[in-house]
């Protein structure tokens, strides 16, 4: 830990501290070089059991140096904003670079125009955010008085952020926002249910947390899962995954088969797929950082340096884009996305999801999964949790210890329906999702 | 070596509070498919304050790590604790005082002995050159090198102050090859040791790594033609590796204290039989069976001298892992489980050496024991719940046929209740297996070690 800064962090804005750092790696022998220097503050509320337990105010500070000397790539990261660590870690990044193996895929970001993204309205209302998490549980105890909050957190996130390339690229950011986590379970004496999580993000705390997104449902489906049904049986069927249940299929499709490391290894299985049929017509699912009002939270701009854009992944079923980075689109000759792929959305069906329900003769409607993750197969198995068996149309029970198998690609054909309605979290717009021929298997 | 700049502020404590500077050095090199893909040196330091008042804490954290720094972040933490206690009243009595504490409990190596990138590459490339070269049926490889440094110097209001630093070292392999229809199967296997990354992985002890990894390229080799396993309940031979996933998040996490208070299924069995009498575990501090621990913790950032934690004896829970606040509600007392990730993290429960005890039975015999049934070899994670419903993927397993072990199977998830599925184990081998190359996390990542023998259970198993 160094401990001889200056007391400069403070007279310099963030833009300088990127380009401070930007030109010492110039200076250290960067043939081509960039920074990414971020400053924030967060102050947040936790509650655990009930009961609010903590407070938290901290200074977060960071900055990412990248240097390629003679095609070689090193990186340093450092939490501070002094001068004499951003030469020390410019000195360290350098060192690096030239200990590392030289690729021609590593590069910066050539200059195209340089922008600052600045939030229009800053409130950084701190005793507005302990109003809300004060509300909520609150609300909880008096509605769902069987609900236990294992651990909630609200943040308020207050930060500048800036971007430097030895190319010109210059960009900057400010906003602050507003989020909550809450995990939760149902309890009646010695009876209790799965935890279950859920949150979501807003520009404002001008929205009571129990009515953001499905949260008030999924509290509700928590208490009704007090009691719940072993499917005692193994038979094909058909789920409906919830806009609660992310990462199972989008997650996993953007990791697996468009991310660098799956088309650099070879090992996607879509890597000689663009332009083809790999998912039902009904589906079109797209990265989407800049689709607000729904997605708040998007990265304006790429760590590799490009400005971020809302990239179609699979349109009408047929894969039109990877999720490429600036390194693995050099490394496999095919374009770059310049996305985010946490910040997904898929666009709705045709159909409510009462129809879906009533048009499902024995399936399960699918609000969390927990299972490992899935290879470069597609192959996914796991136990589904705080969900609930379908029979003959209906909504039945709420089930325990049934386990799901099936493979996503195979799956991602045999899209039986896609809801009109859909739900936002801030991060994600999701619809609720039909596969048909799901492997379902009870005790 | 941080510099004490904190026991001079104790002077300014006014509710009980802890201070903690730490630094936090992360080594990596990541060589995928013969790419050097990350090369990456980060370095996180700072400060933080806790401060504890009317049963609420404040909290602040700074990056910088001066004497006036200090004072700024406990000046900030203690107006957080003024607000929430002003604001919740929750009247909480001060914490209970850690008796016999005193002093500083102090570094066994007292220094930051630094290695350079060039060390971690070198030793990723020819662990690379030698996959490459010698296994010829792989589609693709990943190798990582990886050391992990955190000092930590802590002074609190009452308990112990100490000042530790402990470096792990990780080397990890991924080896990827195709089925004869071209669907790629995947095999992991990961090296871990708790000391500095030249002590573990160097050039004369490639011969060693080599026998590893030949016998990861032979399992995988037989993953490729793998088959389903047939889905329901079966009669299963864990691993020991498997066992101490087991003992970590299916009965590890439902036994921590703030979890139970969160409503886990285990506040209701203190006392009672939720095991097969064959299954002792405790979660150890620093000392199992008479060794060091993987992962040895002598003080808590808590300032709570670590002791073990009994929390199975023969079938019966014994106890819960617990903070000082939690300890107090229960009216026991805490053992050293609290502890943070990063200087900007707050102390959470969490586990530590936690192990399922060896039993007297031989691991051949367990396999020649099941006449149908499923030998499963590896784990990549696994999830706990709060009713104690657990899932663990398996990377690698077999068919046991006839009391031998068959063909292989493909990726799936096996996944029980724990206090349900631990009566079910009727034998339990008589060695023991550490893993300590993976983080747990909850909220905040953490270093831990698991461990335990092979275990004859039932277990439900996904499949077709």
């Amino acid at each position: 830990m160094k401990t001889n800064q200056a007391n400069d962090r403070n007279d310099r804005n963030i833009r300088e501290i990127a380009l401070y750092a930007t030109e010492q790696l110039k200076k250290s022998g960067a043939d081509k070089s960039s920074c990414i220097a971020k400053k924030m503050r967060r102050d947040e509320f936790n509650i655990e059991a009930n009961k609010f337990t903590l407070m938290r105010t901290t200074f977060d500070d960071s900055l990412v140096l990248t240097a390629i000397v003679g095609g070689r790539r090193g990186v340093s990261v450092i939490n501070k904003h002094d001068r004499a660590s951003i030469d020390a870690a410019a000195t360290d990044c350098i060192a690096l670079a030239k200990s590392g193996e030289p690729d021609d895929a590593f590069d910066i970001a050539e200059f195209v125009e340089n922008k600052d993204f600045i939030k229009p309205e800053i409130t950084n209302d701190r005793d507005g955010l302990f109003a809300r998490s004060r509300e909520y549980i609150e609300q909880v105890r008096d509605e769902f008085p069987k609900i236990i909050v294992e651990g909630f957190s609200a943040t308020l996130t207050a930060a500048e952020e800036a971007y430097v390339n030895s190319n010109g690229v210059t960009f900057g950011s400010q906003y602050d926002a507003y989020n909550f986590h809450s995990m939760f379970v149902a309890k009646d004496g010695e009876k209790g249910t799965s935890f279950n999580y859920d949150g979501a993000t807003f520009t404002k705390p001008n929205t009571a947390f129990l009515d953001a997104g499905m949260h008030r449902t999924l509290l509700e489906e928590a208490v009704k899962s007090l009691d719940t049904r072993m499917v005692e049986e193994k038979f094909t069927g058909k789920i409906i995954v919830t806009p609660a249940c992310t990462d199972m299929l989008w997650g996993t499709i953007t990791d697996n088969f468009l991310a660098d490391r799956a088309l650099i290894e070879g090992t996607s299985r879509w890597k000689d797929a663009l332009g083809t049929q790999v998912a039902d017509k009904k589906l079109t699912f797209r990265a989407a950082p800049l689709a607000e009002p729904h997605i708040i939270t998007g990265p304006r701009w790429t760590s590799d340096g490009y400005i971020t854009r809302d990239v179609d992944f699979i349109s009408g079923g047929v894969l039109k884009s990877f999720a490429l980075g600036l390194y693995g689109a050099r490394k496999t000759g095919k374009p770059r996305a310049d996305t985010s792929t946490y910040h997904v959305e898929v666009m709705p069906g045709d159909v409510a999801l009462a129809d879906i329900i009533k048009s499902t003769p024995r399936g399960i409607l699918l609000n969390r999964f927990s299972g490992g993750s899935p290879g470069a197969s597609g192959d996914i198995s796991g136990v589904a949790k705080n969900s609930f068996l379908i029979e003959n149309g209906a909504i039945t029970d709420a089930l325990q210890e049934t386990m799901i198998s099936f493979n996503i690609l195979d799956a991602l054909k045999n899209i039986a329906a896609i809801s009109r309605e859909r739900v936002t979290n801030g991060t994600t717009h999701l619809p609720w999702v039909c596969l048909d021929g799901i492997t379902v298997s009870g005790k | 070596m941080l510099n004490d700049y904190l026991s001079a502020q104790k002077s300014l404590f006014t509710d009980h509070t802890e201070l903690r500077a730490q630094v936090n050095t992360n080594k990596r090199v990541v060589l995928l498919a013969g790419n050097m893909v990350g090369n990456t040196q980060t370095e996180k330091s700072g400060i933080s304050a806790r401060v504890y008042r009317g049963g609420v804490y404040g909290f602040s954290s700074g990056a910088e790590y001066t004497p006036d720094s200090v004072k700024i972040v406990l000046k900030a933490a203690t107006e957080n604790a003024r607000f929430m206690d002003e604001n919740i009243k929750k009247g909480e009595p001060p914490l209970p005082k850690i008796e016999n504490a005193t002093g500083k409990v102090g570094l066994k190596k007292p220094i930051f002995d630094d290695i350079p990138q060039s060390v971690l590459i070198n030793y990723a490339k020819n662990l690379d050159a030698l996959i490459a070269k010698k296994y010829k049926n792989l589609s693709s490889r990943t190798v990582v090198a990886d050391a992990l440094y955190m000092e930590k110097l802590l002074a609190v209001g009452d308990g112990a102050d100490s000042h530790s630093f402990q470096p792990r070292a990780m080397v990890y392999a991924w080896l990827t090859a195709e089925t004869s229809d071209g669907v790629p199967v995947e095999l992991f296997k990961g090296f871990s040791h708790v000391g500095r990354f030249d002590e573990f992985f160097h050039d004369s002890g490639l011969a060693a790594m080599e026998s590893e990894l030949d016998k990861l390229y032979e399992e995988l080799m037989g993953k490729r033609d793998g088959v389903y396993a047939d889905a329901g309940l079966k009669k299963c031979v864990l691993h020991p590796d498997l066992a101490g996933m087991l003992s970590h998040e299916a009965v590890g996490h439902t036994v921590e204290a703030d979890l139970v208070l969160g409503g886990s299924v285990a506040a209701h069995s203190l006392g009672k039989q939720v095991a097969s009498e064959k299954i002792s575990m405790t979660d150890f501090a620093h000392t199992a069976f008479g060794k060091p621990c993987p992962l040895p913790i002598y003080v808590d950032d808590e300032g709570t001298p670590a002791e073990d934690a009994v929390l199975i004896e023969d079938g019966v829970l014994r106890g819960f892992m617990h903070s000082r606040e939690t300890a107090r509600h229960f009216g026991v007392k805490p053992r050293g489980n609290a502890r943070a990730f990063e200087f900007s993290d707050e102390p959470l429960i969490r586990m530590r050496n936690t192990v399922i005890h060896p039993g007297t039975d031989k691991f051949d015999d367990l396999i020649a024991s099941v006449d149908d049934g499923y030998f499963l070899v590896k784990t990549g994670n696994g999830q706990a719940d709060s009713t104690g419903e657990f899932m663990f993927s398996v990377d690698l397993g077999y068919e046991i046929k006839n009391g031998k072990i068959g063909r292989a199977i493909r990726e799936t998830t096996i996944s029980g209740v724990a206090f349900e599925m631990l009566k079910t184990v009727d034998m339990v081998s008589d060695d023991l297996a550490w893993e300590i190359s993976g983080f747990c996390g909850k909220k905040q990542a953490m270093t831990t070690s698991m461990g335990g023998p092979a275990l004859r259970c039932e277990m439900n198993i996904g499949g077709r």
